[in-house]
């Protein structure tokens, strides 16, 4: 959900709730004024006809034109002493007039003649104006109030929009800087002090970074390099010491094991800094690779060294592969991928490999549970500890399709590990 | 013949001293620009071994400075980076060979002897053990002067053992330099065995005087008869 969204929905519920209470008490106050001004001309009316009826002349008569009507009664002296002052109601009257019950406001008065008789005095005034008029109001009042409440949310949702334009800008630009490349430039004027603020924070932070990032990776490549003489050197006492003729077997068994323990690391060593030179791009030549060719011949290689566990290897070509890549890093990748393939298989197992025009996939057989997708392309990931195993041969793949924006995915179905490896259009020939 | 260590990590520069005196060379070493300078106006070497790093100078300077003194020497780089680009640069200015580290001894060894039967006029470019001669531009193998068929691997596990002569070869330093990469996590080496196998045999048939023996749960060693 959109900030924006949500700031104009919580705006629409709040007004919507007090708009509600304001049109309802908006809508009691014009009523009651209504009403007060009806009971006002009752008031009138009646005071006429008292005075009409006191001085002895004619009352108006039914048909006045009006659909106001009175009626008076005589009254015990009891009755009017008990009902003193204006009394208001409403109810249903017959109007002669139209022969029909209507709705009427209803005013109830005593007064008193010269021979001290109490009459109660009924005026009634017909409502039906009323009613009408309450359902205009009330009707105008939801019309204007849906109305001021769309013009409230989009005003709202407009200025949220245009204010918000810096953040969506510095948000875009944090979108478009990976760590490791270029910091983009961030072109984002604005005169609001806080996204001011914000955008001198995220320089600032993206700077900050970059620099650690650049500086680890320095101290990567730096480490390596340098222990390379020393290994060297290790290295190569052992093969010395291994050809002097007196020492005994065990010895020379010592020596041989301490003397893989040191290839181990020297291998180790070497594709931590295979791992910086491609993130540095020290790969930069390009040829067309067939990756058809190196896949067989990679895979004949392997079949040899991988015979004793007998697995059964296939390859289906529905075209030919062609991306232009660096010949190192093309030969790393497939073989990486390969090797992992077969590494992590079991006697008997299998191997399946699809070419198609685009996309490389690689399918084997072995440990049956699915493995973490975004784990294993990281560095030292070992599901299971391989005597010999950098860990690394995923994370070089990783590099690579990272290099040349190479999709890759890893799915586990029907107990087979598939990696799919998506060639972009950009360096397919 | 006489070679030339222009090292400056000590440890290094002893260990391929006392390699190389003991493989019969003439050992002397520079372990800085200006003593390698000296050296190198003063004397004339078969082979100088050139790190390119060093504390007061540049081993591409150094090398450009040999050339322009129209010193015959051969020089073979030796570097800790392993990078196309210094690779090229060094030979481009006229070094015969470059190695990175970390190298084998016998690697080194064998790289000297190519460069300087290279250079020698008429020298042939062939390692020689024995009655078995080995052309590695050619990729040929002759036994007796009569040449014998060999497999890729076979020619390569062969070209392995000729320039490690009476040294112990473990099964995992063959495998890897011969596959590659690939076999950094195989636990079984009986493709290696095989490959022996058809090797040893091709090489008894052809009546070669230099055997590759087993050294029981170590590995193999090429015994010239």
């Amino acid at each position: 959900m959109k900030l924006v969204h949500r700031i104009t929905i919580r705006i629409s519920t709040v007004l919507l709730l007090l708009l509600t209470v304001w049109a309802s008490i908006f809508y009691f106050i014009l009523m009651d004024e209504i009403n007060d001004e009806t009971d006002d001309s009752l008031e009138d009316y009646s005071e006429q006809i008292i005075t009409l009826a006191l001085a002895g002349r004619q009352l108006p008569s039914e048909n006045n034109g009006t659909n106001n009507s009175y009626f008076i009664r005589p009254v015990t002296n009891e009755y009017a002493a008990q009902h003193e002052g204006f009394r208001y109601s409403d109810e249903m009257v017959y109007i002669e007039s139209k022969k029909e019950t209507e709705p009427a406001r209803i005013l109830k008065t005593i007064f008193r003649n010269s021979n001290d008789q109490f009459f109660e005095l009924t005026v009634a005034i017909p409502t039906i104006e009323k009613d009408d008029l309450q359902e205009t109001i009330l009707y105008w009042i939801i019309f204007l109030y849906l109305l001021l409440l769309v013009s409230i949310a989009l005003v709202n949702f407009w200025i949220l929009r245009q204010s918000f334009r810096p953040l969506y800008a510095l948000l875009s630009w944090l979108r478009s800087y990976t760590i490791g490349q270029k910091i983009p430039v961030l072109s984002n004027s604005t005169k609001v002090e806080e996204f001011k603020r914000l955008n001198e924070a995220m320089l600032k932070t993206a700077r900050r970074n970059a620099e650690m990032y650049e500086q680890q990776k320095l101290f990567i490549g730096h480490a390596s390099h340098e222990i390379q003489t020393p290994l060297a050197v290790c290295k190569n006492r052992l093969e010395l010491l291994m050809n002097d003729p007196e020492l005994s077997e065990k010895q020379l068994k010592e020596i041989l094991k301490t003397l893989e323990d040191l290839e181990h690391l020297v291998k180790l060593n070497r594709t931590l800094l295979l791992l910086t030179k491609i993130d540095n791009f020290q790969f930069q030549d390009t040829k067309t690779i067939n990756i058809n060719d190196l896949t067989k011949k990679l895979l004949d290689d392997f079949n040899e060294v991988f015979a004793h566990q007998n697995i059964d290897v296939n390859i289906e070509e529905s075209s030919i592969l062609q991306p232009r890549m660096n010949e190192t890093l093309s030969n790393i990748l497939i073989r990486n991928l390969l090797k992992n393939a077969f590494v992590h298989n079991q006697e008997y197992g299998q191997v399946s490999v699809f070419i198609q025009k685009s996309e490389l996939i690689v399918e084997n057989s072995g440990q049956t549970r699915a493995l973490p997708e975004e784990e294993i392309f990281k560095r030292f990931y070992q599901g299971s500890k391989k005597a010999g195993s950098t860990g690394l041969g995923l994370a070089l793949v990783n590099s690579i399709c990272k290099l040349y924006n190479i999709k890759r995915e890893y799915t586990f179905n029907n107990d087979r590990h598939r990696f799919r490896l998506v060639f972009p259009a950009s360096i397919l020939i | 013949m006489k070679i030339l260590i222009v090292e400056d990590e000590p440890s290094l520069k002893e260990i391929m001293e006392r390699y190389l005196t003991q493989e019969r060379y003439i050992v002397e070493t520079a372990e800085t620009y200006v003593d390698a300078m000296r050296k190198m106006e003063d004397y004339d070497y078969s082979c100088i071994l050139l790190d390119i790093m060093l504390p007061d100078g540049s081993g591409l300077s150094l090398l450009k400075n040999l050339k322009a003194l129209n010193k015959k020497d051969n020089v073979i780089i030796i570097s800790a980076k392993d990078s196309v680009d210094d690779k090229v640069a060094g030979l481009e200015l006229g070094a015969d060979d470059y190695l990175t580290k970390p190298f084998d001894l016998s690697e080194l060894n064998a790289r000297i002897k190519s460069v300087i039967r290279r250079n020698q006029v008429g020298g042939q470019l062939s390692i020689v053990l024995g009655n078995v001669k080995l052309y590695p531009d050619k990729f040929e193998v002759h036994v007796n002067e009569t040449p014998i068929e060999l497999l890729r691997k076979e020619y390569d596990i062969l070209h392995f053992f000729m320039i490690r002569p009476g040294y112990l070869v473990n099964k995992t330093n063959l495998a890897e330099s011969v596959w590659g990469d690939h076999i950094d996590q195989v636990d079984n080496f009986d493709f290696i065995y095989a490959q022996i196998k058809n090797l040893r045999k091709k090489l008894k048939e052809a009546g070669a005087s230099i055997e590759i023996k087993s050294v029981y749960g170590l590995g193999y060693r090429l015994i010239a008869e």
